[in-house]
């Protein structure tokens, strides 16, 4: 367990990558869909989401083997529209060199669909070859969330870690655990 | 799907996700600088974007940002191209990139 840090001061963290996708489906089933393993598990590579749903809650999501991948923490908890957590990933130096990264689902009624947009914002200014690792993965991770909640079936999308993103991190002294 | 073809088959939107591609996250005003469209021509080409979900705004402090959103062009690719391996049609791709910045 980690200590709380001091508050986040979350406008001073600059967006970097937003998406947003229209999903047949109700606000409820989303945010349900965005905070639980059971779901998680079939878009997100296999990742198991744990979310303890109150401001200062914990926010862990689990590789398949159970490894602790992201080990973060609720700011923002307002169901079923607006979610903001800490996304630090937990490889050694990580943190320390990237700083820290917030994600935001915004989610809003659209007509008979639901609005989600996704908001990736960083502490410090960071580049294309890093940010690119959230750019890849996000359109997938939320094309299958969208394909799981409205045909029940999420996509068989297979993805690797960017070349450019590992290169970059290496190269700032970050490697895979 | 129809939205997000017509809003690309116009050149100037696509210069616009170009630039937002180039750097994302930029103001209406950073769009525009050294673009030789007018503030409106701009702003009424960024509407058709964000109504084919191409391109998505947020507001950040006081500064309304434009962002390039990939998704509807990724559903696409899941719709036409997956079953096509996409391992082999991005090699293409690069090989296709290297060699063309070989003859800059």
């Amino acid at each position: 367990m980690t200590e709380p840090g001091p508050a986040l001061d979350i406008a001073t963290f600059r967006p970097e990558t937003v998406y947003t996708i229209y999903i047949a489906a109700t606000p409820e089933k989303v945010w349900q869909a965005l905070t639980s393993a059971e779901f998680s598990r079939q878009y997100f590579f296999g990742f198991a989401i744990e979310a303890d749903l109150r401001t200062g809650g914990a926010f862990i999501v689990r590789t398949p083997d159970g490894a602790e991948h992201i080990s973060g923490e609720v700011i923002v908890c307002e169901p079923p529209h607006r979610l903001t957590i800490t996304w630090d990933v937990n490889w050694p130096g990580l943190v320390e060199a990237l700083g820290r990264t917030l994600v935001t689902y915004e989610i809003e009624q659209a007509g008979a669909a639901v609005r989600l947009t996704m908001t990736e914002a960083h502490e410090r200014p960071l580049s294309d070859d890093i940010l690119s690792g959230g750019r890849q993965g996000w359109p997938a991770i939320l094309s299958s969330l969208k394909s799981l909640l409205e045909t029940g079936k999420p996509l068989a999308v297979q993805m690797a870690p960017p070349e450019r993103m590992l290169a970059a991190l290496k190269a700032m002294g970050i490697g895979l655990s | 799907m129809d939205a997000v073809f017509k809003a690309l088959s116009d050149a100037s939107r696509r210069a616009l996700l170009d630039r937002l591609h180039a750097r994302n996250g930029q103001t209406l005003t950073e769009l525009c600088d050294g673009l030789a469209m007018t503030r409106q021509a701009v702003t009424k080409h960024l509407a058709i974007l964000e109504a084919a979900n191409l391109v998505t705004t947020i507001r950040h402090g006081r500064e309304k940002l434009h962002f390039l959103n990939p998704v509807p062009i990724h559903q696409i690719g899941e719709r036409w191209i997956r079953k096509f391996e996409r391992a082999k049609l991005v090699a293409l791709g690069e090989l296709k990139k290297r060699l063309e910045e070989g003859d800059d």
